[in-house]
């Protein structure tokens, strides 16, 4: 898995791509919560666009960073899922808890 | 056993996606379906995390072995290690209203399998998973 970051506007982008599972799902964590706890990005918008496979330890990571930052009042979002990431995430029951989008310009323009 | 594999592997989580690869390919071997194929993978992918989390408690130099086969017209796995058992009851899954991080596994094993039986033996757990293939049309 390949993780990084970028701006636009007020919202911070994390680029993931390959494969999130319990071998990589912390260092995903790890950037998720630095942008919202210690950079307390306003908006933090994941693209999973070249995500084609997600565990439920990558789910967590994805909840944990939904209820940080809820408690801290910034937007989450995530856009550009796989089939394979939007089943698993309807498995679980928790796509309806996320802000998903098809694009990242949707995301980004979202109010 | 009968025909079938079997799979030796550190509990190690680098090693995770060896396995998907190894639990696709023999699922497609056997005639499921591409996204049978790909919900069996998830679930044989989330008992062997698990082991690796929950009886290993995370170390990586234990030992885990995975046996494939095909069994009464599907798809049999039966994972074994020899770290911290679980009761049964503990393997139930939880409710899902609750939205939090973790204990999603257990859930997704038991919502794509059709049997998951655990059994915590002297000195060694074994999780047997089966899935039973679809149906073939008529002329297949």
């Amino acid at each position: 898995m390949q993780i990084a970051t970028r701006q636009s506007g007020v919202a911070t982008i994390v680029d993931v791509k390959g494969d999130i599972d319990l071998y990589n799902s912390p260092e995903m964590r790890k950037v998720i919560l630095e942008e919202l706890r210690d950079k307390r990005t306003a908006r933090l918008v994941i693209n999973l666009t070249q995500v084609r496979y997600i565990d439920s330890s990558g789910v967590a990571s994805l909840v944990e960073g939904l209820k940080t930052s809820k408690t801290l009042g910034s937007r989450f979002m995530l856009f550009g899922l796989s089939p394979a990431a939007r089943e698993v995430l309807e498995l679980s029951r928790l796509i309806r808890v996320f802000e998903v989008f098809d694009s990242e310009d949707l995301a980004l323009k979202a109010q | 056993m009968d025909s079938g594999i079997k799979l030796v592997l550190p509990s190690d989580p680098r090693y995770l996606s060896v396995v998907r690869g190894a639990v696709e390919r023999f699922a497609a071997l056997l005639e499921f379906g591409e996204e049978d194929c790909r919900w069996i993978t998830l679930a044989v992918h989330e008992a062997l995390t698990n082991v690796m989390r929950h009886a290993y408690h995370d170390r990586h130099d234990q030992p885990i072995e995975i046996f494939l086969r095909e069994r009464d017209g599907g798809f049999e796995v039966l994972m074994v290690d020899h770290g911290q058992g679980v009761r049964p009851e503990q393997l139930s899954g939880r409710a899902l209203e609750d939205v939090k991080p973790g204990g999603l596994g257990t859930h997704m094993i038991r919502e794509i399998m059709d049997e998951m039986d655990y059994a915590p033996l002297e000195g060694r757990n074994e999780l047997r998973l089966w899935k039973k293939r679809a149906d073939k049309k008529a002329g297949e």
